[in-house]
């Protein structure tokens, strides 16, 4: 069984789960993405290069794998890489489809909103002033945010028109891609918190509360996670949103609305979840290695 | 004379016009079609005076920054332009020539940014220290809204990424006051007026007559003259109570607005003033 994780940089998370590996009796290859070569498919599929670059006849081929784990902290190499290996024949968590879904809100937003998830109103415009209109027309505050990135990166609640006017200003001269689209939602007024659950091969396994008295409620921009009991509610919620991204390891965001619906915000294809096994006590980089190993197996078979 | 100028705006052929009626000798130069070499003066043996009406704020420096290092002097001069393209730098001549200013604040980090802006109190405006025509100016109203203009513009990066102006909002009455500096002359007072908190005819506000008070005349001639003097638009703001502060000094104004609306022969007044400065240093050269 030959196992490989796609990583950037090795982070808490990355070690927890090459250790998860090693308990499971399999030594997981780290393959650093700034090192590898990937080739179509009959070429050959991936290699690396020397730690100090190398000439191309110092190149490594890698592999076989049966399975490569995605953990590239970028969203286009996750991207790449896992529809190249895949390509060639080479399984990868997340598959290419979940991780180009859940790397774009609208993508995310659409694949929610085809099962039938609740999600909070989104509209989309592709001007400024279009934008404009979209905002005032679905009532300030709203919350506008770039189509993909993490960590709450560039979102912006947007209380009232000046800062509306200040924001697509902005948006508009930085431009390309991610900032010409304007992706608008409306602001869910959260209790001081919102939920995330792991949902791991169809199965919510944990669910954490990220209490904030900022709005982003990101942990890595200090939200406190504390355990969430996951209730049939979320449970249900959680894996139709796993399921309409096309399943694997992924990351719910729930927002509770005041009349108490739970809406779907986001949906995490390479989640950190450093912050998130003590208050649930689930072995959550087990449970990815399990669910790893259990697709590798399959593509032994 | 030469006329630096690669667009020809209203502004620009109403020079033209106005230079022509005097039988002035000119020659328009195309900033977009010049190359200087910069160990010989070339410029310098031809022309008298080159009057500038270059429209990028960066190409005007760089060009008024050769020519007077050659010894030829330009309308406005370098330094002018120099202290009236940068907004702290502007402040900064304008305080230290105790003009009645809004209050300013310089910060050198966005976590300093967010701490003046707390500070001062909401609402601020955060302008970027080099920009023309109302671009990227930001309303803050509130923490969020500084937050996300904040991240926002470290983002964008830029020369100027890393220097954030902060200035009071005024509370104006729906219209601020833009005078025309020729020299030691007022020539004339507009108003913009807009439902816009941004009041740049550039933006859609409209200009309207001003009578030139002696307050105007003198604040806009103690501005003009504390950014180093010659061609200059000084922007006023009336606050709540009535007090006139200056906002800005333009180095490059545009005056389609105000052809419309005031009586006087602008370019005319402007022609008036650079040909006589030509014509001084005509003098001097023989």
């Amino acid at each position: 069984m030959r196992v490989g994780i796609l990583c950037s940089r090795i982070r808490v998370e990355e070690k927890l789960l090459f250790q998860a590996f090693r308990d499971r009796g399999v030594e997981a290859e780290r393959i650093d993405d700034e090192a590898i070569l990937l080739g179509l498919p009959g070429d050959l599929p991936l290699r690396l290069t020397g730690s100090d670059g190398g000439s191309p006849t110092e190149m490594t081929p890698v592999g076989p794998y049966d399975a490569v784990l995605i953990r590239s902290l970028s969203h286009s190499r996750a991207l790449y890489a896992s529809q190249m290996l895949c390509a060639s024949g080479i399984l990868t968590v997340n598959a290419p489809e979940v991780i180009a879904v859940c790397g774009d809100k609208l993508q995310t937003s659409l694949a929610l909103a085809r099962r039938g998830v609740p999600t909070p109103t989104v509209r989309v415009a592709f001007s400024p002033e279009a934008a404009l209109v979209a905002m005032e027309e679905l009532g300030y505050p709203v919350v506008i945010k770039p189509l993909n990135g993490s960590w709450g990166r560039l979102q912006a609640k947007i209380n009232d028109r000046d800062a509306a006017e200040a924001l697509l200003e902005h948006k508009q001269t930085l431009g390309g891609y991610t900032h010409s689209i304007f992706y608008i939602q409306e602001y869910i007024p959260k209790p001081g918190r919102d939920i995330r659950s792991f949902v791991v091969g169809g199965e919510t396994i944990a669910a954490i509360y990220r209490t904030s008295s900022h709005w982003i409620t990101n942990t890595a921009r200090g939200a406190q996670a504390s355990h969430c009991p996951v209730t049939p509610e979320i449970d249900a919620l959680s894996r139709a949103a796993a399921e309409a991204v096309g399943g694997g390891v992924v990351a719910v965001d729930i927002l509770e609305a005041p009349d108490g619906q739970l809406l779907v915000s986001e949906v995490n294809h390479t989640p950190e979840f450093r912050n998130s096994i003590a208050p649930t006590g689930v072995d959550i980089p087990g449970r990815i290695a399990d669910y790893v190993l259990e697709v590798a197996m399959k593509s032994e078979r | 004379m030469g006329i630096l100028c690669s667009r020809l705006r209203p502004e620009e052929k109403a020079i033209f016009r106005a230079l022509t009626a005097r039988g002035v000798d000119f020659d328009r130069l195309d900033e977009e079609r010049l190359f200087l070499y910069l160990h010989t003066n070339g410029l310098a043996q031809q022309y008298n005076l080159i009057w500038s009406r270059v429209i990028s704020h960066t190409r005007a420096l760089y060009l008024l920054s050769i020519l007077n290092g050659w010894g030829l002097p330009t309308v406005n001069d370098y330094r002018t332009v120099l202290t009236c393209g940068d907004k702290v730098l502007t402040s900064q001549a304008l305080i230290g020539h105790g003009l009645p200013t809004p209050r300013t604040v310089v910060a050198f980090g966005a976590e300093a940014a967010l701490a003046a802006m707390e500070e001062m109190g909401y609402p601020v405006v955060l302008k970027p220290a080099v920009g023309s025509w109302g671009r990227l100016l930001s309303k803050v109203n509130d923490r969020e809204t500084a937050e996300a203009v904040l991240a926002h513009k470290i983002t964008l990066g830029g020369p100027g990424h890393g220097v954030f102006y902060i200035q009071e909002y005024v509370e104006k009455p729906g219209r601020d006051i833009r005078a025309l500096v020729v020299g030691d002359e007022v020539i004339y007072a507009i108003y913009r007026r807009s439902s816009h908190w941004i009041t740049n005819t550039a933006r859609g506000a409209e200009a309207l007559p001003c009578p030139l008070t002696p307050e105007i005349a003198e604040l806009a001639l103690r501005a003009a003259r504390a950014v180093g003097g010659g061609i200059l638009a000084v922007d006023l703001l009336e606050d709540a109570d009535g007090r006139l502060l200056v906002s800005e000094v333009n180095h490059t104004p545009e005056f389609h607005g105000a052809m419309q609306v005031v009586e006087r022969d602008i370019a005319g007044k402007m022609a008036n003033y650079v040909w006589s400065l030509a014509a001084t240093r005509s003098t001097e050269r023989r």
